[in-house]
């Protein structure tokens, strides 16, 4: 597997273009991100400054965590449709049973903690359905996680009826909206907690909270799938199946695996999200999964599987993210935004594809 | 990932049989079938000629949309702007329609002209579709995404967010117009209904066979042939089985996956005519409207893979029909809207399990 | 690659945090819209006007493309990061989270009205995490759901089944409409609500569950349709069953869809909002204030009301004006 009828095979047909071109073609999406953020930091008043990349990162972080569950799912030649609606159904999950916890009396920080351990336990129940679903009946990716969507939104909506879910104790809302460090005028520097200062007076935020959380979730990660047995095991599931098969990886078990841990970090997701957002809702995440797998395609995978990084995928999640933000400050009008950013998007893989291929 | 269908699937005896290959090769269609008879015992309101041509004239879209994906997928790619294509469409054709209005045109020829400019620009998206994905090597998605993006930008544009109006009157009796009305026992009326019919009686009228069903059986008996039996057909086929097996024949891939993709934003384009004539204003396609998933569900669940080779249009129509029926017959039988979508899920699920017990044999 | 991308990153970080800001004479407003779609549309064709009438500079925010604190609340915050506004007017896509990121902005000295929904429970009017916002302008959306139904009562003489087309469920104006309906429908004791659907701003989906609906029960007699899209997904559906005139139609949002299907008969009642209104209003408050904060007292509450069009009153000249154009 891995082929592409649009890549036709070029094979002896590339000529030598040279050292650099080849350092510039295989770092080509991120020459194109350092570009952009180049581009917008000269042109857009405002977005070169911490607060611009503050807000790039925190809020990109529900797509890098869902980015890298695709990822995975897609290098195994798959894909999962319902990473958006689990994430909606963890952020409601995780809200109900702090709630329920809250009359237990067990102190905030508990509450919380037990709340996204239970929560992340049961967002591994919809990635275990379609895991098996695939793995062990052979049914197609898009239909088990297209149905896996359906199900979750259902149980969600069923679950709140009609309210948000709410009630969030307020120690998670304040590790969701939180940084590591403040600084405001006139008083030193504060950890985590935010200074009390009166209106009009601005303090500054720096590193959220949840930004070095993800980033440490995603560290991890893209260690277990560079330098792990299970992560050589789903390169070798993508690229050939029946070689695997024969090289002894036990793939049913693995895809199982994948499409667990997908589902985990979407959970996750949802648990950020209402961290975030105090509240959880069913299409939390309807809106982001375009996203999500566009940074892996961005990134450099196939979507017939076999390849694709972590980082890559990062780079493509903040391509995305950056031309996004970008045009936004910039104040370019909605419609016109839409369009302009398909069109960077095509022309940015387009010259990817000029450079000669040093793609892993 | 591979299908082991065949090795693991086996069970001998029935599936050798006639039957059980018959079975197993129309398993979507079979389904269907079995879908009408539990949903017909559970609410005999579900078993009317009024329901199943309702559902049937309300899925012209998906249809169209089902049957742009099919030969998409068949090469292994995906065509995530179809949906937004018919919204410009729809939007373009609004535009000129007023445009020619405005400068006092007939409005007959107004709307002819219309929809054969809108028809012949569909092309377009394709094209440029197909020119990334084979001139500069853009994956599928990806091209198809931007695409997407740009199409829904222009329908914005050209309609300021607004729906368009201004638009003859007489568009929508063709778009949901029937060829047979009849009154039993009465009288038989024949496109249209009489106009002294007093409206307290509307709902005893029975009408038969609506324009959209031969329009919509026309053009997926003309894909269907195209696929089949024709040269490029078999082109489309072997480009999604073995690229290379393919060029090493003589297949000029590039040409031939050009074609797919203008075919594809040309019955997008197609649909979204389709759509001022059912609606009678222009309109564009909202955000999470998500056309493009229905449609590649339907294709999938009518039996083609994601990974390409497989595919034929009719099985990606039962695919829409049954994803339609599933949901119609759910609603009739009593399940409330949430309970819905785990049902549609679960059944789907269910389905699709069956069929991959039996041998593959497409 | 890791290199360069940590290049990359020290080079942001060295950056300048604030860029100094020059002292303005005009008053710097941001109107953050709830979701793209022709409410919007016409509530910033008002507000633009009472812009440009105050003399105020204004700013309007990307739109978000789908409901949700998670489209809309990356938007604000991106607009917020390079300008310090003197007034925000915004339509908040959640009730809660929208709280936090709104008290944020209002301590960094921006004043804030909220439009069209709101955060909390919509009562600024008493001491509590949310009541730091000028005022909630907008509708009372229980009421317009309660007004429609009891609109739709009379129309069908009290009597008979009834179905409403709802959206989106996440969304709590929705939410409040469909409690209003609901409450309206039972004070008429041989009127029955049938069924209420979700479309999901999808008016495909809104068609085939309209007649869906129409199948189960074929003795509907009126249907409300409580958004835009639902509205004409299920004026569509009537209309494709032959129904069109037999049974009510009761439609949410003046669109010009829904005033043409008023004329030609294939509905019978349209509510407007007044989205150019709030708007407005909401510019003249928040400008009256900022000029003169000692002395203006801005009510915590505006509530411009609803329009019913109907086909005795759809021509009218003076009712032109709140059709959504």
């Amino acid at each position: 597997m891995g082929k592409e009828p649009g890549a036709v095979a070029t094979v002896g047909s590339g000529k030598r273009r040279g050292a650099i071109a080849e350092f510039l073609g295989s770092r080509w999406i991120l020459i194109f991100l350092a570009l952009e953020i180049l581009f917008f930091g000269l042109k857009t008043e405002g977005f070169a400054s911490l607060n611009s990349l503050q807000i790039l990162l925190y809020y990109g972080v529900l797509v890098f965590l869902l980015a890298v569950a695709e990822l995975f799912v897609v290098i195994t030649g798959g894909i999962d449709l319902s990473v958006g609606y689990i994430l909606g159904f963890a952020s409601i999950v995780s809200i109900k049973i702090m709630e329920a916890l809250k009359p237990l009396g067990l102190g905030e920080g508990a509450t919380v903690l037990i709340g996204v351990c239970a929560t992340l336990v049961v967002g591994l129940v919809p990635g275990l359905v379609n895991g098996w679903l695939v793995a062990y009946l052979k049914v197609p990716p898009f239909i088990a996680t297209f149905s896996m969507l359906g199900v979750c939104h259902g149980v969600s909506e069923l679950i709140i009826n009609g309210v948000y879910a709410m009630g969030l104790p307020k120690l998670a809302a304040s590790i969701g909206s939180g940084h590591f460090l403040y600084v405001a005028p006139g008083s030193g520097p504060a950890l985590f907690s935010r200074p009390l200062v009166e209106r009009g007076v601005e303090v500054l935020e720096v590193v959220p909270n949840i930004v070095v959380a993800t980033a440490v979730v995603v560290a991890v990660f893209a260690f277990v799938l560079s330098r792990t047995r299970f992560g050589r095991h789903i390169y070798a599931i993508g690229g050939n199946v029946d070689a695997a098969i024969r090289a002894g990886v036990p793939v049913k078990r693995r895809v199982l695996g994948v499409y667990a841990l997908s589902s985990f970090l979407a959970s996750l997701a949802g648990v950020v999200y209402a961290f975030m957002y105090v509240s959880g809702k069913a299409d939390a995440g309807a809106s982001l999964l375009l996203d999500a797998i566009a940074a892996v395609v961005i990134g450099g995978a196939s979507m017939f599987g076999g390849s694709g990084t972590v980082g890559r995928t990062m780079v493509g999640a903040l391509i995305i993210a950056v031309l996004e933000l970008g045009l936004r400050m910039s104040g370019t009008p909605t419609f016109d935004k839409y369009i302009l950013v398909g069109v960077i998007l095509i022309g940015a893989v387009i010259v990817e594809r000029y450079m000669p291929a040093a793609r892993k | 990932m591979a299908d082991h269908i065949e090795a693991a699937g086996r069970r001998a005896g029935f599936l050798e049989t006639r039957t059980g290959r018959a079975l197993a090769a129309n398993w979507a269609a079979f389904f269907l079938v079995l879908m009408f008879v539990v949903f017909s015992c559970l609410n005999p309101r579900f078993l009317s000629v009024a329901n199943f041509q309702n559902v049937v004239h309300i899925q012209t879209l998906p249809f169209l949309l089902a049957a742009a994906e099919t030969l998409v997928v068949i090469t292994g790619g995906i065509d995530l702007s179809v949906g937004f294509v018919t919204g410009l469409a729809s939007v373009g054709a609004a535009k000129l329609v007023q445009l020619q209005l405005a400068a006092g045109a007939e409005p007959g020829t107004a709307v002819g002209l219309a929809c054969g400019a809108i028809l012949l620009l569909s092309l377009l998206p394709g094209l440029i579709n197909g020119l990334v994905i084979t001139k500069f090597k853009v994956p599928p998605f990806i091209a198809t995404m931007g695409m997407w993006g740009i199409a829904n930008g222009l329908a914005l544009k050209i309609s300021t967010g607004y729906p368009m109006m201004g638009l003859p009157d007489w568009l929508t009796g063709i778009g949901n117009g029937y060829f047979v009305y009849v009154l039993p026992g009465e009288f038989v009326s024949f496109l249209g209904k009489p106009d002294w019919f007093p409206d307290s009686r509307i709902r005893e009228l029975v009408r038969l066979l609506p324009y959209s069903l031969p329009f919509i059986l026309a053009v997926l008996a003309i894909l269907a042939f195209v696929l089949k039996r024709t040269r490029f057909g078999r082109h489309t086929y072997a480009i999604g089985g073995n690229v290379d097996a393919a060029i090493r024949s003589g297949v000029s891939v590039d040409r031939n996956l050009v074609a797919v993709y203008m075919i594809s934003s040309f019955l997008s384009g197609l649909g979204g005519i389709f759509n001022v004539f059912q609606t009678g204003i222009g309109n564009y396609t909202t955000f999470n409207a998500q056309y493009e998933f229905f449609a590649v569900a339907a294709v999938v669940v009518g039996g083609a893979s994601l990974a390409g080779g497989k595919g034929r249009i009719w099985s990606s129509a039962v695919g829409v029909l049954v994803l339609a029926f599933l949901e119609n017959g759910l609603a009739i039988s009593g399940v409330q809207p949430f309970y819905r979508y785990i049902a549609v899920g679960v059944l789907l699920v269910v389905a699709v399990v069956i069929d991959k017990i039996f041998p593959d044999l497409r | 690659m890791k290199k360069s991308f940590v290049a990359v990153l020290v080079v942001l970080l060295i950056a300048a945090v604030a860029a100094p800001s020059f002292a303005q004479a005009k008053i710097k407003v941001l109107f953050m819209p709830g979701v793209a779609d022709p409410f919007y549309y016409t509530m910033e064709k008002g507000i633009k006007a009472a812009a440009a009438k105050a003399g105020v500079d204004l700013t309007v925010a990307e739109y978000p493309k789908a409901w949700g604190p998670e489209n809309q609340v990356p938007i604000l915050q991106a607009m917020v990061a390079k300008t310090k506004y003197d007034l925000l007017l915004i339509a908040p896509t959640s009730n809660e989270a929208l709280k936090a990121p709104l008290k944020a902005i209002y301590d960094k000295g921006t004043e804030i009205i909220t439009v069209d929904t709101f955060i909390g429970d919509g009562d600024y009017s008493k001491a509590s995490d949310y009541s730091f916002p000028l005022s909630y302008i907008g509708s009372d959306n229980y009421l317009g759901g309660k007004q429609m139904a009891e609109q739709l009562a009379k129309m069908v003489g009290e009597k008979g089944k009834v179905y409403c087309q709802a959206t989106n469920p996440d969304a709590s104006s929705v939410q409040d409409r469909v409690k209003g309906f609901t409450a309206g429908v039972t004070e008429f004791p041989k009127m029955m609500l049938v069924g209420v659907e979700w479309c999901q701003d999808i008016q495909q989906k809104a068609q085939e569950q309209t007649l869906t609906a129409l199948q189960i029960n074929k003795d509907i007699v009126g249907i409300f349709g409580l958004n835009v899209f639902s509205a004409q997904g299920a004026t569509q559906a009537v209309i494709n069953a032959g129904l069109a005139g037999a049974v009510k139609m009761c439609l949410w949002d003046a669109t010009l869809d829904n005033i043409a299907n008023l004329k030609k008969g294939n509905a019978d009642l349209v509510l407007a909002q007044k989205p150019g209104e709030m708007g407005s209003l909401a510019i003249e408050w928040g400008v009256k204030f900022l000029k003169d904060k000692k002395n203006v007292k801005v009510p915590k509450k505006v509530i411009p009301g609803f329009e019913f069009f109907t086909r005795q009153n759809v021509n009218d000249a003076a009712m032109q004006q709140f059709i959504y154009q």
